[in-house]
């Protein structure tokens, strides 16, 4: 199926413009045969070898909806290769045939798991199969059904060792191609292949600092290697470092943050100082709102080691800093997280939203301010 | 206090003006012929037909479409149980006749056929187009359909899209829980499987991606957060802290538009994934919307009608629905409301939800 969200769309125009796009492939002539042939290209339903199987048309019905116009070559090759299905044919001119109708459609997943049928069925050279899948995947980068039959080629062999240098290439073009990280993480889980890679990331980082499928992949390369207890001071570090270097950045500070929740933001050593310290140099929304929602943590163990009414007055003051300042996009937000935190944490009157009336809610929630414990 | 004609100039000088007819004649090409090019889509035609139905639907545009006809090429996409019934697990909807199996609008047994079986996306897409359409899913072959979900699910919890095998992630999930959803029927799936499955694809940034250990994403937020509202679970598998933290994620997405990911560019789409989302989450209300429509509408276009993901860029079929959509959530004048979880139109989920009603009261 086509994803649902980032796909290569083609085009809808004005139909009375658009004329059919035609591929002019020129095969070898094949001049001992009749039948019509244009640049030397012979449709499948003239070809004597195929001259046993009866093409297959599809089968709209009298209303069809919305039609593809393929074109005759593109038709005489489906056409065949329903018939080939229908009788669930095993041989080499099926196997031959499946790569044609792979180059005029990618994306029909039949026609990749019966060129997998017929792989096993015919005991074919998956060495071979990874190299025409690999030149694929080239060419398709964004298309599922190409990972998905390099996945089924690397399990047949049992053997990952030119994965993770195929997905860096990968990478290489379009360094947050989702496809790509999907099999990366799962050459790396199956096979137990941890080595390098955080080298490989801090490479990435070096090369853009704001690559977040990067900062994911170092949350899941040290989650399942050394875990974060050791080692989680030298991330916060790196991390900080990372920060100073492009301030605002999400990714960096969505990591630190996200390290740091089993334990606490409000807990760690020396945190508000060393944030607070960044905040002439190093502003951000990002920066703000952690502190935000260090105070929040605060309030919420009820540490001893802060204030709490000092505490909630800064977490406020800083909402509306958000609010009024560094983060105007989402004031209505920051204007809600304050009047949240002021119910949650305040010793007045519950405060409610303003005057005008609320806007209808059409969610499933029961309600529109869920502030109470 | 501009007169009603002002502002209309204005807005079209500075193109912001919705093109409601232009948007509609867009859908109405889309269900006649496609140009070549469109070939990827041969095995997923029903979601194209899904989103110029479920698009003219929002637009408030049926009458334009030939209801009956829709609804007998959608149910020729039925793989219904043979004679044998031996391919109950297959059964399901089909993206199109890209087999070959004889035309069929559900008026019989199935054909069988050694490569014919239903896809998860075009049953989910196949039924919420005839519950659009008006219709009563009495041709729709309902413990097939069932069982032929089950077949899908993983240990994992989630969900492959074809019974021989493929990808899996979290767009299926989705698309089982709308299916079970609109089918009124959880037998479908092992629930608690889909929920552990969700959990674990929760990123240490408190957004969810299409698996465990996988970058969260705007998409898979979606398909999470709407799958578990339409379980009903939402807030039993999710502290309030846990859906604090998703709604901030959620809400860091807006740059004026939404993106799908932390720096990345913007794209029309989600201004419908993330904005449902956070419609599902009571905070859609907080984001700005002036500057949400200022970034959908700048991606119409005006000559062909449709939006693309991107301004000056080609509109295509799934960004002419969520740009409507994404308008849609914010109650752009003209448009029907829609459905935050199960994306149909809320006129359309109430005619579902009055189809369960009979269903309910016939079994007792």
């Amino acid at each position: 199926m086509s994803s649902v969200e980032e796909i290569s769309n083609p085009v809808v125009e004005n139909l009375e413009e658009d004329g059919l796009e035609e591929e002019n492939t020129v095969e070898e002539a094949e001049m001992e045969y009749e039948g019509p042939v244009k640049g030397g290209y012979i449709f499948y339903r003239d070809r004597k070898e195929w001259a046993d199987l009866e093409p297959v048309p599809q089968d709209d019905g009298p209303n069809p909806v919305v039609k593809i116009a393929y074109s005759e070559k593109f038709t005489d090759v489906f056409d065949m290769f329903r018939a080939l299905l229908k009788n669930d044919e095993k041989s080499e001119r099926a196997f031959a045939l499946t790569a044609e109708a792979i180059e005029l459609n990618a994306a029909n997943y039949t026609v990749w798991h019966y060129r997998r049928v017929l792989l096993q069925a015919l005991d074919k050279d998956l060495r071979e199969e990874m190299k025409y899948i690999t030149a694929i995947i080239e060419d398709q980068p964004k298309n599922y059904q190409v990972w998905h039959h390099r996945r089924m080629v690397v399990e047949w062999l049992n053997d990952p060792s030119e994965e993770l240098q195929f997905v860096a290439e990968i990478l290489s073009q379009d360094a947050k191609n989702y496809h790509a990280w999907q099999h990366r993480q799962w050459v790396m889980q199956e096979y137990k292949l941890w080595d390098g890679e955080l080298e490989y990331v801090e490479e990435l980082l070096e090369e853009d600092v704001r690559n977040n499928s990067a900062w994911n992949q170092r949350h899941f390369v040290i989650s399942h290697t050394s875990g974060y207890s050791a080692i989680l001071e030298r991330e916060v570090q790196y991390t900080l470092k990372q920060i100073k270097k492009a301030p605002h950045n999400e990714s960096a500070w969505n990591y630190l943050n996200g390290i740091l929740q089993d334990g606490g933001l409000s807990s760690y050593p020396g945190l508000l100082e060393q944030v607070t310290e960044l905040q002439d140099t190093c502003s951000s929304p990002y920066l703000t709102a952690f502190l935000v929602d260090l105070y929040e943590d605060a309030l919420e163990t009820n540490s001893s080691s802060y204030d709490q009414q000092e505490t909630l007055n800064k977490a406020l003051e800083l909402c509306k800093l958000l609010a009024e300042e560094k983060d105007t996009i989402r004031r209505e937000y920051w204007n809600y997280v304050s009047r949240s935190l002021q119910n949650t944490y305040g010793s007045g009157d519950p405060v409610s939203s303003s005057s005008d009336p609320p806007p209808p809610s059409s969610s499933q929630q029961p309600d529109t301010e869920p502030s109470d414990p | 206090n501009i007169s009603t004609e002002q502002r209309k100039a204005e807005s079209s000088d500075e193109q912001e003006d919705f093109l409601r007819e232009r948007h509609v004649r867009f859908f109405q090409r889309c269900l006649q012929v496609l140009p070549e090019r469109y070939a990827p889509y041969e095995t997923s035609r029903l979601t194209i037909v899904f989103f110029a139905l479920s698009g003219l639907d929002v637009l408030d545009a049926l009458d334009v479409v030939d209801k009956p006809s829709l609804i007998e090429w959608i149910y020729s996409l039925q793989v219904l149980p043979t004679d044998d019934k031996s391919n109950l697990s297959r059964c399901g909807f089909r993206g199109s006749s890209h087999i070959g199996v004889p035309y069929n609008s559900s008026k019989g047994p199935g054909a069988p056929h050694t490569y014919d079986s239903g896809h998860v996306a075009m049953t989910y897409t196949g039924l919420a187009c005839l519950i659009i359409l008006g219709d009563d899913l009495s041709r729709v072959c309902r413990e097939a359909c069932l069982a032929g979900l089950r077949a899908l699910q993983l240990e994992d919890g989630s969900f492959y899209a074809v019974p021989e095998g493929s990808e899996n992630d979290m767009r299926f999930v989705y698309c089982a829980a709308c299916i079970c959803f609109m089918l009124d029927d959880w037998s479908g799936m092992d629930r608690q499987r889909a929920i552990d499955y969700i959990r674990r694809s929760t990123s240490y940034d408190s957004g969810i991606g299409q698996g465990a250990g996988l970058e969260s994403h705007g998409g898979s937020t979606f398909c999470a957060v709407a799958s578990l509202c339409m379980m009903g679970n939402l807030q039993e598998v999710f502290s309030e802290r846990e859906l604090k933290r998703i709604r901030r994620w959620c809400i860091l997405r807006q740059q004026n538009g939404f993106h799908g990911r932390p720096n990345k560019p913007v794209d029309t789409c989600y201004s419908f994934w993330v904005g449902a989302t956070l419609e599902l989450l009571d905070v859609f209300q907080y984001t700005n919307f002036e500057k949400n429509r200022s970034y959908i509408l700048s991606t119409q276009d005006r000559l062909v009608g449709g939006f693309a993901k991107w301004p000056d860029s080609h509109p295509d079929p799934l960004h002419t629905y969520f740009g409507i959509c994404g308008l849609s959530l914010m109650g752009e004048a003209e448009l029907q409301k829609v459905h935050p979880a199960l994306n149909i139109s809320v006129r359309a989920f109430e005619s579902l939800r009055r189809l369960h009603e009979a269903w309910r009261q016939k079994s007792t």
